[in-house]
């Protein structure tokens, strides 16, 4: 954090002292690492809605507060005391650099997280484990490898198994959280392709708008021309 | 489950195919309109179809059993007559389109002869012994008619076909039954509201003893003759028309409900098969073999308890069975019991016994359906995120699901309005006082999932069928010349459309599978 200036009597024509601008500081300090947005402050009647735009720009000439776009929506500014950091919200929380979700570097995580399950010796690794190697190797927090192993299970790339501390989970303690690789590969069974997705109608976009006779028809349909196209 | 949109025009379609479209106007306005009394109808199908033919149309849909006949009590007092109505089975017309599955589970089971037998009365409707005889006689492959009798009377034991139900049940009026005061005890087995459909066919099926004559030729009579009451719903008592009749004049139809039942067990040792093992799939084979017998509905969620003993005397009945030790059958338990975030169990342990359960078998094989389809159709994304729903099981906020599963904060409302604008997901707007976005909060409701997906299939299958007719329409004159006629490139078309008809058709057979287990299990 860069050190705060001391208030330069002479750039500004207004002081701290007036009674609206200390006002708008503490509303502003007041929201913490959230912010507070124009409308935000207009709503708060304490101080006049046409006064803010001129004492928010005396405040930032005055490094008091600082404007931080939010992830959501860059065209809207919130504004923040300047001894606080933006928040979760404003920027995305840890998987997000400027704004925008790092994805390469959790796909790089996911794949490395199936490598370590199949390379393991009963291809059953804890909790335990897979944090220790995370928080080591990737100086990820602990809280972050759980989110990577959670994305994992929605994937249905790997499972989250109670250990029962026999066969496979003979190395673990009975109850600790383990993860496992899903899939053939691994032992386990598979998931059904689905007998409708597997259909040109289960994945179709506009099955809403097909009708035997309408503009869209099973006999007239292209998805079902290039499915039957041998 | 209520009918969907589709799932009416898919019921229409087969009825169009097999019976013309008289026929099916009927059909339709049936299910379009609920039960009707033949007046109606004749006034209400959108056709000139005057009232005789009418009655012939329901006579005819009734001995295919799409159709069923019934009244309602007049209220005490009243003097008028109570008015036939005619109520359409929309399962039974569903499973015109599965003869072939039921007619393979009788081959298997109980050998071909079974199996013509109930050809007949899947091609016929119903019909008497009499009847089913001379058909054989006709026949090319005559067996005779005493394999007849003894083939339709093993047909029974198996439960594979019954008796047909009463003509015409009459319905006792419910607004003329007393409230009961319902104490606690009620309450506990208060079940879902009947269909009419429902209380209907239960109304018209006679009690086992009749439904599934043990003693089958000359005794036959008296074992008619015992208390029916259990056929009518209330205090009425009705007979058979043809109680009174010698035992070749009884009719017989397939009974759909059985057949039913064995798809049902069938899929779940399937799905036991896939997400585990082999060896976990002759237990389960085992386990429904031994709850088979208590079971009393087709949509039961759990079976009788049973001990490994009994389960281990009817693993080594089976061929592959032979070759499993009891200790190695226990372990098979243990697997099937055990939970993780992929699987449930699929038998539960009590007090040294085992309960399969149907239920979740079931829901697996759903779940896995409804996925497939959202991911194929949505993304990788999306099928995150409908995963981590249905995982929470309750409303969730935008911005906690893009976390949960790591997606785009910015492209993660989009994802979700796509699936809600289809029907995958459920949405509650709400609004804060002070924000001009509304606050957006999501659910998976398995209810209204099931329901969209249904009626998507339905669709689907109409479509496959539609498509199929088009094929083959546009080749006909193709694939009416003799085979040794073709040479080249006539030939390679011919080969083309038969693919073209392989894939369509047994895509339609994976399909109506799937339907099964949304509709049926």
């Amino acid at each position: 954090m860069s050190k705060r200036k001391r208030p330069d009597p002479k750039s500004s024509g207004s002081n701290l002292n007036e009674p609206h601008e200390k006002l708008l500081l503490n509303l502003i300090r007041s929201s913490q690492e959230k912010g507070a947005t124009m409308n935000e402050l207009k709503r708060d009647k304490t101080i006049p809605a046409t006064m803010i735009t001129r004492l928010t720009t005396s405040l930032k000439k005055k490094n008091l507060i600082k404007e931080v776009a939010s992830m959501n929506n860059r065209g809207v500014k919130h504004f923040l005391a300047m001894e606080f950091e933006p928040g979760k919200e404003l920027t995305g929380g840890e998987w997000y650099i400027d704004g925008t979700l790092n994805l390469s570097k959790i796909e790089d995580l996911k794949v490395k997280c199936v490598m370590i399950l199949e390379r393991h010796r009963h291809r059953v690794v804890t909790l335990e484990v897979m944090c220790g190697y995370f928080v080591k190797e990737e100086k990820l927090s602990v809280e972050q490898t759980k989110e990577i192993l959670k994305n994992l299970v929605l994937d249905n790339v790997i499972m989250e198994v109670k250990s029962n501390g026999l066969n496979e989970f003979a190395s673990t303690r009975i109850g600790e959280v383990c993860y496992k690789l899903t899939g053939k590969k691994s032992g386990n069974g598979e998931a059904r392709a689905g007998a409708f997705a597997s259909v040109p109608c289960g994945a179709c976009p506009h099955i809403g708008l097909c009708s035997p006779d309408g503009v869209i028809s099973p006999s007239t349909c292209v998805y079902f021309q290039k499915w039957l196209d041998f | 489950m209520a009918m969907s949109e589709f799932g009416i025009v898919y019921a229409v379609h087969i009825i169009t195919v097999q019976f013309g479209s008289v026929v099916s106007k009927v059909c339709e306005c049936l299910l379009r309109k609920g039960p009707l009394s033949s007046r109606d109808i004749s006034r209400l199908a959108e056709s000139d179809i005057n009232h005789n033919q009418v009655k012939d149309i329901l006579y005819l849909l009734i001995q295919h059993n799409c159709v069923q006949a019934f009244s309602i009590e007049p209220p005490d007092g009243s003097e008028s007559k109570a008015i036939v109505q005619y109520i359409v089975l929309f399962n039974n017309i569903l499973h015109r389109v599965r003869y072939n599955k039921f007619s393979r589970i009788v081959n298997e089971e109980l050998g071909s002869e079974c199996g013509a037998v109930l050809d007949g009365l899947l091609s016929n409707g119903r019909l008497t012994l009499g009847q089913l005889i001379e058909r054989d006689r006709d026949s090319g492959k005559t067996i005779g008619s005493e394999a007849i009798r003894d083939s339709l009377q093993k047909l029974v034991a198996a439960r594979f076909v019954e008796r047909i139900p009463s003509p015409e049940p009459v319905l006792g009026n419910k607004d003329q039954e007393p409230a009961k005061k319902r104490g606690a005890k009620a309450a506990k087995i208060l079940k879902e509201p009947e269909t009419l459909e429902e209380r209907v066919v239960e109304a018209a099926t006679p009690v086992d003893a009749i439904r599934f004559p043990l003693i089958f030729e000359e005794d036959f009579n008296s074992s008619l003759a015992d208390d029916d009451s259990n056929i009518t719903e209330g205090k009425r008592k009705q007979r058979d028309v043809d109680s009174s009749d010698p035992s070749s004049r009884v009719i017989w139809r397939p009974n759909f409900e059985e057949f039913i039942h064995r798809l049902r067990h069938k899929a779940c040792v399937e799905i036991v098969k896939e997400r585990r093992d082999e060896g976990c799939a002759i237990v389960l084979r085992a386990m429904l073999e031994v709850g088979r017998p208590q079971e009393k509905k087709v949509k039961t969620d759990n079976s009788a308890p049973m001990s490994v003993g009994s389960i281990y005397e009817e693993v080594i009945k089976t061929e592959a069975g032979r070759t499993m030790l009891q200790e190695r059958v226990e372990a098979c338990l243990d697997q099937l019991s055990a939970t993780s975030s992929y699987l449930p169990a699929f038998v539960t342990e009590m007090n040294d016994s085992y309960i399969v359960d149907f239920k979740s078998i079931i829901s697996v094989a759903q779940k896995d359906e409804i996925e497939a389809v959202v991911m194929r159709r949505y993304g990788k994304e999306a099928f995150r995120m409908f995963r981590y729903l249905s995982q929470e099981g309750r409303f969730v906020d935008t911005d906690k699901i893009a976390d949960a599963a790591l997606t785009e904060k910015k492209d993660t409302p989009q994802i979700l309005l796509k699936m809600w604008k289809d029907g995958y997901l459920h949405m509650q707007k709400l609004a804060i006082t002070g924000t001009y976005v509304p606050f957006l909060l999501w659910k998976v409701n398995k209810l209204i999932v099931t329901r969209q997906m249904l009626d998507e299939m339905y669709h689907a299958s109409l479509n496959l069928n539609l498509r199929l007719a088009h094929e083959l329409e546009s080749e006909k004159e193709l694939l009416m010349l003799p085979s040794d006629k073709l040479e080249g490139p006539l030939k390679e078309r011919v080969k083309k459309v038969r693919a073209k008809r392989l894939l369509l058709s047994s895509t339609m057979f994976k399909l109506d599978d799937a339907i099964m287990l949304f509709h049926d299990f």
